[in-house]
């Protein structure tokens, strides 16, 4: 969990020594740009930090929890938030009500989902900044153009927001290892142990996965064992992480760039205009 | 093709938008070659389906939301996080190695979905992989492109999948089960033909960049639910024979003036739509155009073609034995009509000389049939 508050951490410090630099040559107007986007990144810290704690220690069945109760009062942005800081990585609405469902008390459906990716932008176009974070599409790596079905968090840097080819099963390894974490520490820390949902839901992905469920007869599905999971994914992993890192970077090095702010959140708008402005840069 | 031709189509077609072959049509043409009036109609591009609703016999077919929408469930569970299935059912098949699993998806370039564009996109990316750069291992709903008749069609895959050897699979992700290893035949056939096609059109992309159509393999891959689960499993088809008739089928299109030839001067299928798209045209006289022309019905018509039903009234009302299936068919060389049939068979009729063995035959057959109504009666 703690990459993307690193990553924020680092961006905080880069910003606070800018704005030394731009009051120091005069430049208010630039310094009171980037003091706005401090702002906006601590108050992402400070949501990240207090989001962290339900995602280690998933509340599923613990009884009579004041945060579960609490947690399905939650309106849907956070549950999706929530849903997204267990994964880790860009994913699409189902399996976000998938994750929600098998992790979270509360009720989330795909439907609410679609109408809350336009809220947000508009939210966001209306008063850039004033909420802590934004549910905003992962982009595409060669055109920087939103992908329609995958939902991130602005929170997060560009690399992880970046879609390259390799990246959508990058991204399925890393939230098969997240969610048998999950399902390892719900499992040592309830007493009930993981719930159906998740089991079912780690099981998903580790039949997808070579050599993650134990060479057994067929029907055995209760021997799977979270930690053959992580290990599974983090193997395959190895192989594309390399070069599914180097795209990323890349892409979002081009984004910075290229983009202006609100176009790094919700991604470039049509192609033809992408082309312009990085001929023009 | 030539002008004048063109004008005769255009004709036949009327005031109406022009409709490009898809990948039904094209099945169609495969599947019933010597139909003149499917011949004519997919030529000049006429609305089979408005056609054959205003003469009377609207197609249910095509039409069954749950079948689209469960063929879309599968394929979209399939495809979900990352093609995980997918990627894992290829690597059994295909044995595509552990770091072959770039994706790209041409569903949309940028937001933007118009076939133009999208096939732009999909030769950029798939000869970018056939020259061996990118990661790109499957692509998602690539756009292609198919010359036929002389005017374009636009074909979209499921899937292309393209391994490091060299050779792209086109990948068709179906939702009729595979039963022990079995499919129905039927249905492997028709997603083979509409697959063919892929086929055709994909050698065709890389042939106008310098490539070799050995690139594209003749196997299809089919991905179907796996016994009576959920679970994709894949198979390989191979469709040698179906492209290599599908390829001959295309190049005779460009023969279809010889056709056009036949037809009555001034015939016209032209629905003359108003502004709310009602069709204005009498019925009876857009009957009796197409009545006009020869048909070849044959029931597995009912799989492909809007004008199956209109087709077999027709047949049906001429008590042709069409009706029936070319397998009855091809046991009656020589008689088209049922009751021509009945009529040997009870001897009613002078057997020529050509028919003369097979109206003993049926003589046999009927004396037969005589005998046992007879047993039944008495027992």
């Amino acid at each position: 969990m703690s990459d993307p508050l690193d990553a924020l951490e680092k961006s905080i410090s880069t910003l606070r020594r800018a704005i030394r630099d731009a009051s120091a040559a005069g430049d208010t107007e630039r310094a009171g740009e980037l003091r706005m986007q401090l702002r906006r990144a601590e108050r992402a810290w400070d949501a990240l930090v207090d989001a962290d704690e339900p995602a280690t220690a998933p509340p599923h069945p613990v009884p009579a929890a004041a945060p579960a109760a609490q947690g399905s009062q939650l309106p849907a942005r956070e549950h999706v938030h929530r849903a997204l800081m267990l994964l880790g990585t860009p994913a699409a609405p189902k399996l976000i009500v998938g994750v929600h469902e098998a992790f979270f008390p509360g009720e989330l459906s795909a439907s609410k989902l679609s109408s809350l990716r336009r809220d947000e932008e508009r939210s966001y176009r209306s008063s850039p900044g004033a909420r802590p974070y934004y549910l905003c599409p992962a982009l595409a790596h060669d055109l920087l153009t939103p992908v329609r079905a995958l939902i991130t968090i602005s929170t997060w840097t560009l690399d992880q927001r970046v879609i390259g080819p390799l990246s959508p099963r990058v991204d399925f390894l890393t939230s098969a290892i997240r969610i048998a974490e999950a399902v390892r520490t719900s499992a040592e820390s309830t007493a009930g142990g993981p719930g159906p949902e998740a089991l079912r839901l780690l099981w998903r992905f580790a039949v997808n996965i070579p050599d993650a469920l134990p060479r057994s007869v067929a029907g055995h599905e209760g021997a799977m064992d979270p930690q053959q999971v992580i290990d599974a994914a983090g193997a395959e992993l190895d192989v594309h992480a390399d070069a599914d890192r180097a795209a990323r970077a890349e892409a979002a090095r081009r984004a910075r760039k290229s983009l202006k702010d609100d176009q790094q959140l919700f991604g470039a708008p049509a192609q033809g205009v992408t082309y312009l402005r990085t001929a023009r840069a | 093709m030539n002008a004048p031709v063109d004008e005769r189509l255009a004709a036949l077609r009327g005031s109406a938008k022009r409709l490009d072959y898809n990948a039904r049509s094209l099945a169609a043409l495969q599947n019933n070659p010597r139909c003149t009036l499917r011949a004519l109609l997919d030529a000049s591009g006429s609305d089979k389906a408005a056609i054959a609703a205003h003469a009377g016999h609207p197609s249910p077919f095509g039409q069954s939301v749950f079948a689209l929408a469960r063929g879309n469930a599968f394929e979209t569970m399939v495809k979900d996080n990352g093609c995980a299935e997918l990627v894992r059912v290829l690597r059994e098949t295909l044995q595509l190695t552990l770091p072959e699993v770039g994706y790209e998806d041409l569903n949309n370039v940028g937001g933007d979905g118009r076939a133009a564009v999208r096939h732009d996109r999909t030769a950029q990316v798939l000869l970018q992989a056939a020259r061996g750069d990118g990661d790109g291992t499957l692509f998602d709903h690539p756009m292609l492109r198919l010359r036929v008749g002389g005017h374009e069609a636009f074909l979209e895959p499921d899937l292309v999948a393209f391994r490091i050897d060299g050779r792209f699979h086109i990948v068709e992700i179906k939702s009729f089960p595979i039963l022990d290893g079995q499919a129905d035949p039927t249905q492997v056939r028709a997603a083979t033909t509409q697959a063919c096609a892929y086929i055709i059109a994909l050698r065709d992309l890389l042939a106008r960049a310098g490539i070799d159509g050995q690139a594209v393999s003749d196997t299809v891959v089919l991905v179907a639910p796996k016994d009576f689960t959920n679970r994709p499993t894949a198979a390989f088809v191979d469709a040698r024979k179906q492209v290599a008739a599908l390829s001959r089928q295309l190049s005779r299109i460009e023969r279809i003036g010889d056709l056009v030839d036949l037809v009555p001067e001034g015939l016209t299928f032209d629905l003359d739509l108003d502004e709310e798209q009602r069709p204005r045209r009498p019925a009876g006289e857009l009957t009796a155009s197409l009545d006009r022309v020869l048909v070849t019905y044959r029931p597995d018509c009912l799989n492909h073609c809007e004008m199956a039903f209109y087709c077999r009234s027709r047949a049906r009302a001429e008590a042709s034995l069409d009706v029936l299936g070319p397998v009855v068919r091809e046991q009656f060389g020589g008689i088209d009509t049922t009751t021509m049939v009945m009529g040997l068979a009870h001897g009613e009729l002078q057997p020529s000389e050509a028919q003369s063995e097979m109206a003993d035959a049926l003589r046999h057959a009927a004396r037969l049939r005589a005998e046992l109504e007879g047993l039944g009666g008495a027992a």
